[in-house]
């Protein structure tokens, strides 16, 4: 080993600076920081488990019982665009845990970061497309609003439906564009390896 | 939680605490980002311990982790042009030395990610073979780019 080699290595090991917690406040930090994520976690699949179980049967009923086809259909499309909403949170919430650092080595695990990153980007895109069935469904009711009870009323919900679709259009694009520049950073780390 | 699993976890943290402080002192310029990134790499270390049977040695494979985490958290983070004051101003009471080792930090924060982790593992006494463990480098390719950036990083390129 070199002398310079020697300065640099012992210049690095003589930082002294520590923390002022004792290991153990250390390691109860991060045992908090896990239930907390855990109860995070679980909030959020507690919260897509309740909308299918109340959401969707009254909207699987109003399908079937619906007082005309219109509004029947408009009821399915709205049941199916809820279980597909559920279905891709829980797919993201997947492929973030899958996303997680672990011990694999820098380059596969850059990889993997990546690939599921890339997915979320996909997922996020089509946010729109994928919720579309629940704001068809909503326009359907609206429809038949406009025909069979008021033009204002159907103007109201229609107007606030679409905006509710732009809204989540523009906001999945927003998201999409910032995992996508997560991913490049990823790819440039990637590139350097 | 299993007992087991707890007493190696704070055994692993007693043990690597300081190596580990190190590295966040390179990869997260404020305090706060600091613990921030010290509490994920423990996190992720604590997750990923049932799993871990031996196959490497307990140092590369928390290195693996904690330079996973780092990037990851730095690919998360919005690029922010680095707020660096005069060294002068952020020397402890060894002065010169402290200097220098400030320096140092500042010149490897600077290398390409590749680079950085490359020559973190180095400074912290990693051979070649275990760099290429942590990396998936190949160590010919690690002791080569090591020589380049030992030459860039020379003493007398980090004095302040």
């Amino acid at each position: 080993m070199s002398e310079d080699t020697y300065t640099l290595q012992t210049l690095w090991m003589s930082e002294t600076a520590r923390s002022h917690d004792s290991v153990r406040t250390a390691v109860d930090r991060v045992l908090d920081r896990d239930r907390a994520d855990q109860r995070r976690e679980r909030r959020l699949r507690m919260a897509g488990a309740a909308a299918i179980l109340s959401l969707v049967p009254v909207l699987i009923w109003a399908a079937a019982y619906g007082i005309s086809p219109l509004v029947r259909v408009a009821y399915a499309l709205m049941a199916m665009g809820c279980v597909a909403g559920v279905v891709a949170e829980w797919l993201y919430l997947a492929w973030s845990r899958r996303a997680l650092p672990g011990p694999g080595d820098t380059r596969s695990q850059l990889q993997r970061t990546a690939f599921m990153l890339e997915s979320q980007v996909w997922l996020t895109r089509t946010a729109a497309i994928w919720s579309s069935p629940v704001f068809i469904g909503l326009m359907l009711i609206c429809l038949w609003m406009y025909r069979e009870r008021t033009a204002a009323g159907a103007l109201t919900i229609g107007v606030l439906g679409a905006i509710a679709w732009v809204g989540t259009g523009v906001a999945s694009v927003r998201t999409a564009a910032e995992l996508g520049r997560r991913r490049r950073r990823l790819d440039e780390a990637l590139a350097d390896l | 939680m299993d007992q087991e699993h707890a007493e190696r976890f704070v055994q692993l943290m007693a043990e690597f605490e300081r190596p580990m402080r190190r590295l966040c002192a390179v990869y997260a310029d404020r305090t706060v980002d600091r613990d921030d990134l010290f509490q994920e790499i423990f996190l992720a270390v604590w997750r990923a311990l049932p799993a871990f049977r031996g196959d490497a040695s307990p140092r590369t494979w928390l290195y693996r982790i904690a330079h996973n985490v780092a990037l990851t958290r730095q690919a998360r983070q919005r690029r922010r042009d680095a707020q660096e004051g005069p060294l002068s101003e952020r020397a402890g009471p060894e002065g010169e030395w402290d200097l220098r080792r400030l320096a140092l930090k500042r010149a490897i924060a600077r290398l390409p990610p590749g680079d950085r982790t490359l020559v973190l593992l180095w400074l912290e006494g990693l051979s070649a073979a275990e760099i290429e463990d942590v990396t998936g480098i190949r160590a010919a390719t690690v002791a080569v780019r090591l020589s380049r950036i030992r030459k860039a990083l020379q003493p007398n390129e980090v004095t302040p």
